[in-house]
């Protein structure tokens, strides 16, 4: 895990980030990994070793010494909170939590002084070491000069239309802007997925939670990110494809869109054919052509009414370009802000583990590769702490019990916090329970999407907002038949067994991962699980000021947040962007200019499904829907004839214009 | 679906306007022109009815629009209690398999309500046979029930996303 250390320096904040063991050398040499400039200071003063959570500092020869709060050491051990003093500096350390990686390329880490900073100091993040990097001063203030911009030699192009994240959140906006009528050549994508494909990101999310291609996804037949009127949605689809090869399996498709979710399970698409389906709508509107490889790093209002973005081409995709080469800005009159998920932190007792055992593998997040696990279950048996329900735990089992049939020495310790006795409760319904996990099809009450729920969410104030979704969201999963048998055969046949209770600690004790749960109320005594491997399902933890590009847009621009009431899944609690109705960033119009967003960016705002296909697709047609009332370039009003229009357009695969 | 009750309203107007009167427009005409008991009935559309033309009917032409407008009336109402109902499902949605079962307990309400004499004052000429009104509903339902499903969709691009409601989102 990455230790940060921080210090003042003429009245200034510093800090690094330092990953690996060291040792790491503090000096005045300009050569150290830490430049003290002083003449107290030696040129090789003190250096840092870092083994697992225990950090080790020695004076090597230092000429005025070296003291840890007060006492004068020269090899000792510098706990954290501990004030190493080299100097007239007080050096202080703290620990970078450690993030489940959520996309393959993170290219050009962000500027580290706008990383997490250590309670203990005071956030110099206004004083911007990234500042002194690129983009440098030309981004100190709110609103930057468009002749700054082209005298810096670095513009890359100016355009009308600018998505940036590249994600499936950047598809569904761009492909409403094409099929409003915008032409490719008025559009860029910035984002980092190598193939430049749309899914890459949310694909590997669903691969490593355990979803294989021709499994399916938690999600509506209606819910089309390729196809804004969502029909014919994947149902009838699959309807057809099956017919035509004569397998009246079908039929099955098209019953259960009659008959969800009352008569039959709700019909969900399989992940191949949303990835297929994502591949072929990407072709027609010329994606690949709008596509720009770049990380973003920072966004501004330029003095023209529009905005420049400063991007860095990840080096993988300019081999050989020096930095500062590859360190552009474009120019745009309308963004749209769809970065996805925020990097995500482990729980807290995991973040002691991995900490503690830098090295172990066995314990995992479920959004983090862990494929081995089920490998070695196959080959060796063993035992798996599931922590946390849900969905992915509801994957995570499924993917166990596939791994049983191969080798039947394994066994499921799955723990929780609490038993679920009855489900939530809204107006005069109450969410069902089954296998002690309440269960609804999608991750929020249909309604949310398009019906009384969405309305009323619209039309209310912040603070209800907040209450509402605490009650609609929540840690749910799918009523799906193969998974009620799973968790009835496991409990019957006895390889599957619930804990409930707090987790006080995790240990690593002979090859095994000891779970010690509290103590409760009358029950003192503590229990230990001992397990060859822990996946916690219990969701990600999310914050927005994780992302650098957002910590900085919100810090520069005061951009308000949503409000979020404590409870509920961790993945929920994100207090995402304040967006309008029309998902419009509040605060970041610059004259014509305008920025929406999102996705996850805008957890907890004036729609809760934000985080899905169907969405992604809304926020789309809200956005692009306000860019043909402000006139902008291309933008139709998308009335009925033209809709009928781009939907034969679709239907027969020829671009939209 | 997820249907709001305005959005619920909105619908049914539509699929009034635009399915329900030519659906009946075409029915009334061919009830009326060659009725039930004219020997042409079964041969229809493929005879050479077309090349007659005969007069139509006025009281027969009109029975059909009639028992369209009943339908809608009672449809408008009923609505108000499928909202009720939907409160009760934790999605607050309305399957597939209700709009189905319902459209036709929309259509016995009123053939019945007919049938008793209930609505004599909009039918002074005589009711409408079973047959009749059944063929008439159907013509109409099946489109209708595609409309939901898909066709209104394709047009009106916002619609699934405001519960049925027409027209655009408002902007703030």
């Amino acid at each position: 895990m990455p230790i940060e250390i921080s210090w003042q320096h003429s009245g200034r904040a510093e800090r690094r980030t330092f990953d690996g063991r060291g040792p790491f050398r503090i000096g005045r040499s300009q050569n150290g990994d830490v430049v003290l400039d002083h003449p107290q200071v030696s040129r090789l003063h003190v250096e840092v070793t870092v083994d697992g959570a225990s950090v080790r500092i020695e004076d090597k020869g230092s000429q005025n010494g070296t003291r840890i709060d007060g006492r004068s050491v020269t090899s000792a051990t510098w706990s954290q909170g501990e004030a190493l003093q080299i100097g007239p500096f007080t050096l202080r350390y703290g620990w970078v939590a450690a993030q489940v990686e959520l996309s393959r390329v993170e290219p050009a880490p962000a500027p580290r002084a706008e990383r997490r900073t250590p309670a203990d100091e005071p956030d110099n993040a206004a004083a911007g070491g990234g500042r002194a990097q690129f983009p440098g001063a030309l981004f100190e203030g709110r609103t930057v000069a468009m002749a700054a911009i082209k005298a810096s030699g670095k513009l890359a192009a100016e355009i009308e239309y600018l998505a940036i994240g590249g994600g499936c959140g950047s598809f569904c906006w761009v492909d409403h802007l094409r099929i409003y009528g915008v032409s490719a050549s008025a559009i860029r994508v910035l984002g980092v997925a190598p193939d430049k494909s749309p899914y890459a990101k949310w694909g590997r999310l669903c691969r490593v939670s355990q979803i294989p291609e021709h499994e399916r996804i938690r999600s509506n037949s209606i819910s089309t990110p390729d196809n804004i009127w969502g029909f014919p949605g994947y149902a009838s689809r699959e309807f057809v494809r099956d017919v035509v090869h004569g397998r009246m399996v079908g039929f099955k498709h098209i019953l259960q869109v009659f008959g969800e979710p009352v008569l039959t399970e709700s019909y969900t698409p399989r992940l191949g054919d949303v990835f297929k389906s994502f591949d072929v709508e990407a072709k027609r509107i010329g994606w690949d052509q709008m596509w720009v490889h770049g990380q973003v790093v920072s966004i501004r209002k330029t003095d023209d009414e529009r905005f420049v973005v400063a991007y860095r081409v990840p080096n993988e995709f300019a081999p050989g370009a020096a930095r500062a080469d590859r360190e552009r800005f474009m120019v745009a009159r309308y963004l749209q802000l769809a970065t996805g998920y925020p990097a995500s932190n482990f729980l807290p007792d995991l973040q002691d583990f991995k900490r503690a055992h830098p090295d172990v593998s066995a314990v995992v997040n479920a959004y983090e590769e862990h494929d081995e696990i089920y490998r070695s279950l196959e080959q060796k048996g063993g035992t798996v702490l599931i922590r946390g329900r849900g969905i992915v735990a509801s994957r995570v089992l499924q993917r166990i019990f596939e791994a049983r049939i191969k080798n039947p020495n394994i066994r499921v310790l799955h723990l929780n916090r609490s038993a679920v006795t009855e489900g939530a409760k809204y107006d005069l319904a109450r969410r069902p329970v089954r296998a002690d996990v309440q269960q609804q099809p999608f991750n929020w009450p249909k309604a949310c999407w398009g019906g009384t729920l969405r309305k009323l969410l619209e039309d209310s104030a912040p603070e209800q907002r907040s209450e509402l979704m605490k009650v609609w969201g929540g840690t749910t999963t799918a009523d799906r038949d193969d998974w009620n048998v799973i968790i009835e055969q496991g409990l019957r046949d006895g390889w599957l067994k619930s804990f409930y209770g707090s987790v006080q600690s995790m240990n690593y004790q002979n090859g095994q991962v000891v779970t010690r749960l509290e103590g409760r109320e009358k029950f003192q005594e503590s229990v230990d699980l001992v397990a060859d491997y822990v996946v916690d399902c219990t969701g990600l933890v999310a914050r927005l000021d994780e992302t650098p590009l957002l910590a900085d847009l919100t810090r520069i621009y005061d951009l308000p947040r949503n409000k979020v009431s404590s409870g509920g899944a961790p993945e929920s609690s994100l207090a995402g962007l304040a967006v309008t109705n029309a998902f419009e960033v509040a605060g970041m119009q610059n004259g014509r200019g305008r920025v929406w967003a999102a996705g996850v960016v805008t957890a907890n705002g004036p729609y809760a499904a934000v985080d899905s296909f169907l969405g992604l697709q809304y926020a789309a047609l809200r956005s692009v829907d306000q860019l043909g009332v402000l006139r902008a370039p291309g933008v139709s009003r998308f009335g009925p004839l033209r809709s009928l229009g781009q939907w034969l357009r679709w239907c027969t695969g020829r671009s939209p214009s | 679906m997820t249907p709001t009750l305005l959005g619920r309203w909105h619908t049914r107007l539509i699929l009034f306007f635009f399915i329900g009167l030519p659906v009946t427009f075409l029915y009334a005409w061919y009830l009326s022109a060659w009725g039930l008991s004219n020997e042409y009935t079964l041969a229809w559309p493929f005879s050479e009815v077309w090349l007659r033309l005969p007069p139509v009917e006025l009281s027969i032409f009109q029975d059909p629009f009639k028992f369209l407008f009943a339908l809608l009336i009672v449809g408008l109402i009923l609505d108000v209690g499928y909202i009720q109902i939907q409160r009760f499902h934790w999605d607050q949605d309305w399957p597939f398999a209700y709009q189905f079962f319902f459209s036709w307990v929309e259509f016995f309400l009123v053939f019945y309500a007919m049938d008793f004499g209930f609505l004599d004052f909009m039918f002074p000429d005589g009711r409408i046979p079973f047959s009749t009104a059944i063929w008439h509903f159907t013509w109409v339902f099946i489109p209708s029930f595609i409309g939901v499903l898909a066709l209104i969709q394709i047009f009106l691009v916002r619609w699934r996303f405001k519960g049925g409601e027409l027209g655009r989102h408002p902007i703030r």
